[in-house]
């Protein structure tokens, strides 16, 4: 943090000392603030993961209780044992990985398309694209199922991934941030004799990282959570991605396993924390331009 | 540009709209019920299954097919979360089974798409409990068998009725004295806990209307929401939160909490709760509850519950499709079927083993299924049910008089009609 | 013909680094094939843009569109669950449903939740996320990392576990807020089960479960800010209240509207949280819209959720142009 240096060397240290220690002062109560916050925000996850190592009766029990009485692995064992999850595992990650990769390649694309090309409905275009970001989902769930499984698509990988392939907010975030982009570093290659691919491949992508990593993030997020969509669209259960799979076990019809719904919920949610852990500095650098700029 | 867009938009809605209209041609009925050949099933059966049925069914598909060489039985086990979704979209799409196990109260529903499969002849509809075997008949005629059931029962702590003095109820009048007996001499905080509304409680309340000698609806299939039973079962159900004898809605959990710790005196509900409250209420509390029979007015009726099985018009293994839901409502199957996932036969005389008859538990609900019905299977059930729902809470923790909120079910039941 | 004229090195803001590809001062071109390059470059140029678009476009009209316009059409008819396996054998109702929604007294409840729920939540929502963010980005210098992760992580615990907390949370006796409520001499409300102070309940804990997500946008916002300025205004004599006000929250102004655009789509969309907390409950009055569509599907009256939720969409529409208008940045 730099403070401003601009008079005599004494005095400034001087200052510099007093802004410290009032710094400091200010920063112990910024510090509880928002460790209780941080308490407040981490206490439903920390009881997800307590629960997952509780006994079933205990889990139900209210008032809940906080640490364990009789902490037990019998949920992820039942779990392990009973699902099977390399399998499931494996679809989750195939489906939401190609997803995150298709969305970045074309989102990207049609980004630069519409943020350095200008051609004729590329207004439109934009609009369209923003008005998708707001279509409730409910209302179309069952026309695309038709359409899917009228292309043969039904219990397909490609009935899972194709229908997520084009994501607006991808769309979004790539436009908002090539816009931020200098012109003249695109120009220069176009005067080169470079074509508009190899702008995108060569120039433009590289500089990306940061859009790309929170593009990344979001997609697969959302597609490692998909629920509803994996369920309809898989006839068998070897299409069955880790969501469905660990609703199967653990919601009856009058009643739930809610320690194996909490050991369940805890497996699904590592992988995206580790992600987020690590592209998350990315990620925050990659949002710091796609302020909504015209 | 978006002039094209307009007319393009205009031919697509055109072409759209020029197939659409009702021409009366419904698929539902009108057919007589085929039967099943004889001999062995043949070919691949694909079956739909839900939670742990899913799961567990295999057991019973090898043994099918054992007894059956050469046909082959995929099951695909489907969350109870949403199946409801899976099985709609399939019918539009249809990507349907050839069977699939479906949820009593969806039925009406399913039977009216023209999706189901009528009955065969081949099955005595003597040999089901009569409040199961009416959860699968629609508009007269029956699509589908019921494979397992549940129905409710009064659970009790008999540490405290024995403290209060008091045995189980035999009628209404009795069941409110049991409660404040519970709560006044056994020492419970509330005595007895009925849902005051929400999803479901016209599952506890309406039994009390059946034990009247009312009903939802008539014998022509017209709402009777707002019959002088119905507002009787209505006042009285809500005596019991007047009165502070139930406590009001619970948060999950709370309630087998409470129940064990002495705190609600009794509750109504089905046989899951057996293990659960086992399990809960750790060693020996097995012998501080027991269930009993609903209370008798003119009827000692309970609701009841569970899936039907039923076969998909679409099957292009009808036969043998039908041929395993045979096997699945054999006795001795659905003993076994017990046995390996706890659900109750749909089959009377299954109820002899003595698994079954044996169980101090298990044959007291035996004994209530004879007893037991089912709302009508008809497709706007589950939307009239939510009305119930929402003026039963009204009713109870509200201020709405019980014949105003009757008059309120009626009158929204009729503007959503049967659904015919 | 104007020509573009290239020094050598092209010049990239501080800051960023960049990969120059090659840097030669061109040379100008010949006039007569200058001439027919521009016009063809311009073409060229629209035929890439173009075929860049398509894949998205593409899967856009099958994917998007077509469903879209299906269920659009939907609404506009009778269709029920029964009707799934000949859905074009129903009748056309014209605006029917939508008359029926008008007078329908339990989506107007929804909507009425919802058009409350919306701006307080999202508002609530901006505020936590933008103190907290202030917070980590000037305030502390450690553990950043482990607020930011922690702070996230309610927007990617499951939700069962997050009612069951803050369920025991709002318990009427034993609760921590009716506790805290009470050193100060209020008689705390029976959160949960009232009419008047479930919605409020569940709009805290909306709020608390997103603001993660707007803390991230914030986050990067901030650093998005020059140094300079706040040293400038420094110098200036400004105090930090009065540097907060008049540096940075104008230069948020972007990422308040990004914040707010996305926040609101979600929000209207707002599902989980009084599902599971309270199913709408008690009396309907935490039912949201979304709740009603989904309930609709559920009951079989797939025209009339149809219809129900081009009514959400046309809100969102109208919300989202009126914050571009509010919120539109002129830096």
């Amino acid at each position: 943090m730099t403070t401003a240096t601009t008079y005599a060397p004494a005095a400034a240290g001087r200052r510099a000392r007093r802004a410290r220690r009032a710094r400091r002062g200010r920063q112990w109560w910024i510090y509880a603030l928002l460790l209780v916050g941080l308490v407040l925000a981490v206490a439903p996850f920390v009881w997800m993961v307590l629960g997952s190592v509780k006994p079933d009766a205990e889990v139900r029990q209210v008032p809940p209780t906080w640490w364990p009485e009789n902490p037990t692995l019998d949920n992820y064992r039942e779990l392990f044992q009973r699902l099977n999850f390399p399998r499931f595992f494996a679809n989750s990650v195939i489906v939401a990985t190609a997803v995150t990769l298709g969305n970045v390649v074309f989102c990207t694309m049609i980004g630069y398309a519409l943020a350095k090309l200008s051609f004729p409905g590329r207004r439109t275009l934009f609009a369209l694209v923003l008005a998708m970001l707001m279509i409730p989902t409910v209302a179309t769930f069952v026309p695309l199922f038709v359409l899917v499984s009228n292309f043969g698509l039904a219990n397909t990988f490609g009935g899972l991934i194709l229908p997520f392939l084009a994501q607006p907010l991808g769309v979004f975030i790539m436009r908002q941030f090539i816009v931020g982009l200098p012109d003249e570093l695109i120009d220069a290659a176009r005067v080169d004799g470079a074509g508009e691919l190899r702008i995108l491949a060569r120039v433009v992508a590289p500089l990306c990282g940061p859009p790309i990593a929170t593009l990344a993030v979001i997609t697969f997020f959302a597609q490692w959570n998909n629920f509803l969509w994996p369920l309809v669209v898989a006839q068998s259960e070897d299409k069955y991605t880790l969501p469905v799979a660990l609703a199967l076990y653990s919601i009856g019809q009058n009643n739930a396993r809610f320690g194996l719904l909490m050991a369940g919920a805890v497996v699904i949610v590592i992988p995206i924390l580790i992600i987020f852990a690590f592209l998350q500095r990315y990620v925050v650098q990659g949002i710091a331009v796609t302020g909504l700029k015209d | 540009m978006r002039r094209r867009l307009t007319v393009a938009a205009l031919l697509v809605a055109a072409l759209v709209f020029t197939g659409c209209g009702r021409d009366g041609n419904e698929d539902t009925g009108g057919q007589a019920a085929q039967g099943i050949s004889s001999g062995p099933a043949t070919g691949t059966i694909t079956v739909w299954a839900m939670g742990t049925e899913g799961e567990k069914l295999s057991v019973l598909a090898k043994d099918f097919e054992a007894a059956n060489p050469g046909v082959k039985v995929n099951v695909t086990a489907v969350p109870w979360d949403s199946a409801h979704d899976k099985i709609s979209t399939a019918i539009a799409a249809k990507t349907t089974p050839d069977v699939s196990m479906i949820g009593t109260t969806w039925m009406g529903e399913f039977a009216k798409t023209g999706a189901l499969d009528q009955t065969p002849t081949d099955f005595d509809k003597s040999a089901f409990f009569p409040g199961a075997w009416d959860t699968t008949v629609v508009d007269g005629t029956s699509y589908g068998v019921p494979w397992y059931v549940e129905t409710r029962l009064i659970y009790y702590r008999t540490d405290l009725a024995a403290k209060a003095g008091v045995q189980p109820p035999t009628n209404q009048q009795q069941l409110k004295e049991f409660a404040t007996a519970l709560q006044q001499k056994g020492g419970a905080q509330w005595g007895i806990n009925l849902q005051p509304g929400d999803t479901g409680s016209w599952q506890t309340f309406l039994p009390f209307v059946w034990q009247l000698g009312g009903d939802v609806t008539d014998a022509s299939g017209n709402w009777t929401l707002d019959s002088p039973q119905m507002t009787q079962a209505l006042e009285y159900y809500k005596s019991f939160f007047t009165a502070k004898l139930a406590p009001g809605a619970l948060q999950p959990g709370e309630l087998e909490s409470m129940f064990v710790a002495g705190k609600i005196g009794a509750f109504v509900s089905g046989p899951w709760h057996i293990g659960i409250l086992k399990e809960q209420g750790g060693a020996g509390f097995e012998q501080k509850f027991d269930v009993a029979h609903m209370p008798k007015e003119q009827a000692g009726t309970s609701f009841v519950g569970g899936s039907d099985l039923a076969v998909f018009k679409e099957s292009k293994n009808r036969d043998s499709a039908w041929k395993f839901v045979q096997y699945l409502t054999r006795p001795e199957v659905q003993v076994k079927w017990y046995q390996t996932v706890s659900d109750l036969p749909s089959v009377q005389s299954a109820w002899s083993d003595p698994a079954l008859s044996g169980d101090k538990f298990l044959s007291k609900f035996g004994d209530q299924l004879k007893d037991a019905k089912s709302p009508p299977a008809i497709p706007t059930w589950e939307q009239v049910a939510a009305v119930i729902d929402d003026e039963v809470e009204k009713a109870t923790i509200g201020n709405t008089p019980p014949a105003e909120a009757v008059k309120a079910m009626q009158k929204q039941a009729t503007s959503i009609g049967t659904g015919s | 013909m104007p020509v573009v004229e290239r020094p050598a090195g092209a010049q990239a803001p501080a800051g960023r680094a960049h990969r120059s590809r090659g840097t030669r001062a061109s040379a100008v071109r010949p006039g007569a094939r200058g001439g027919r390059r521009q016009v063809s470059a311009r073409t060229q140029r629209a035929v890439a843009a173009w075929l860049l678009a398509t894949p998205f476009f593409a899967l856009f009209l099958v994917f998007y569109a077509a469903p879209m316009l299906a269920s659009f059409v939907m609404g506009f008819t009778d269709l029920r669950s029964t009707d799934l396996r000949h859905p074009l054998a129903v009748n056309l109702v014209g605006i029917d449903n939508y008359r029926r929604l008008a007078s329908d007294e339990t989506f107007r409840k929804a909507v009425v939740n919802t058009v409350l729920f919306v701006p307080v939540t999202l508002a609530l929502t901006m505020v936590l996320a933008l103190a907290v963010a202030v917070a980590l980005h000037k305030g502390v210098e450690r553990f950043r990392t482990l607020f930011r992760v922690g702070y996230y992580l309610p927007y990617v615990t499951a939700i069962v576990a997050v009612s069951v907390v803050w369920r025991v949370m709002y318990q009427h006796d034993s609760g921590v807020i009716n506790r805290v409520l009470g050193f100060i001499g209020i008689d705390g409300p029976n959160w949960l089960e009232s009419t008047t102070w479930s919605l409020p309940a569940i709009v805290i804990m909306t709020a608390w479960r997103g603001m993660g997500y707007q803390m991230v946008l914030f986050l990067a916002g901030l650093q998005a800010i020059p140094e300079g300025l706040y040293e400038a205004a420094e110098v200036d004599g400004a105090s930090r209240w009065q540097r907060f006000r008049h540096v940075t929250l104008p230069m948020l102004r972007p990422t308040v509207l990004l914040g707010a655009v996305l926040g609101t789509i979600g929000l209207v969309q707002w599902f989980e949280e009084p599902f599971v907390m309270t199913r709408g409950g008690p009396l309907n009055s935490t039912l949201s819209v979304s709740m009603f569509t989904y309930n609709q599907f559920g009951f079989g009256n797939y025209s009339y959720a149809a219809a129900a939720s081009y009514t959400i969409f046309a809100a969102m529409v109208a919300l989202t142009a009126v914050q571009f208008r509010l919120l539109r940045s002129n830096t």
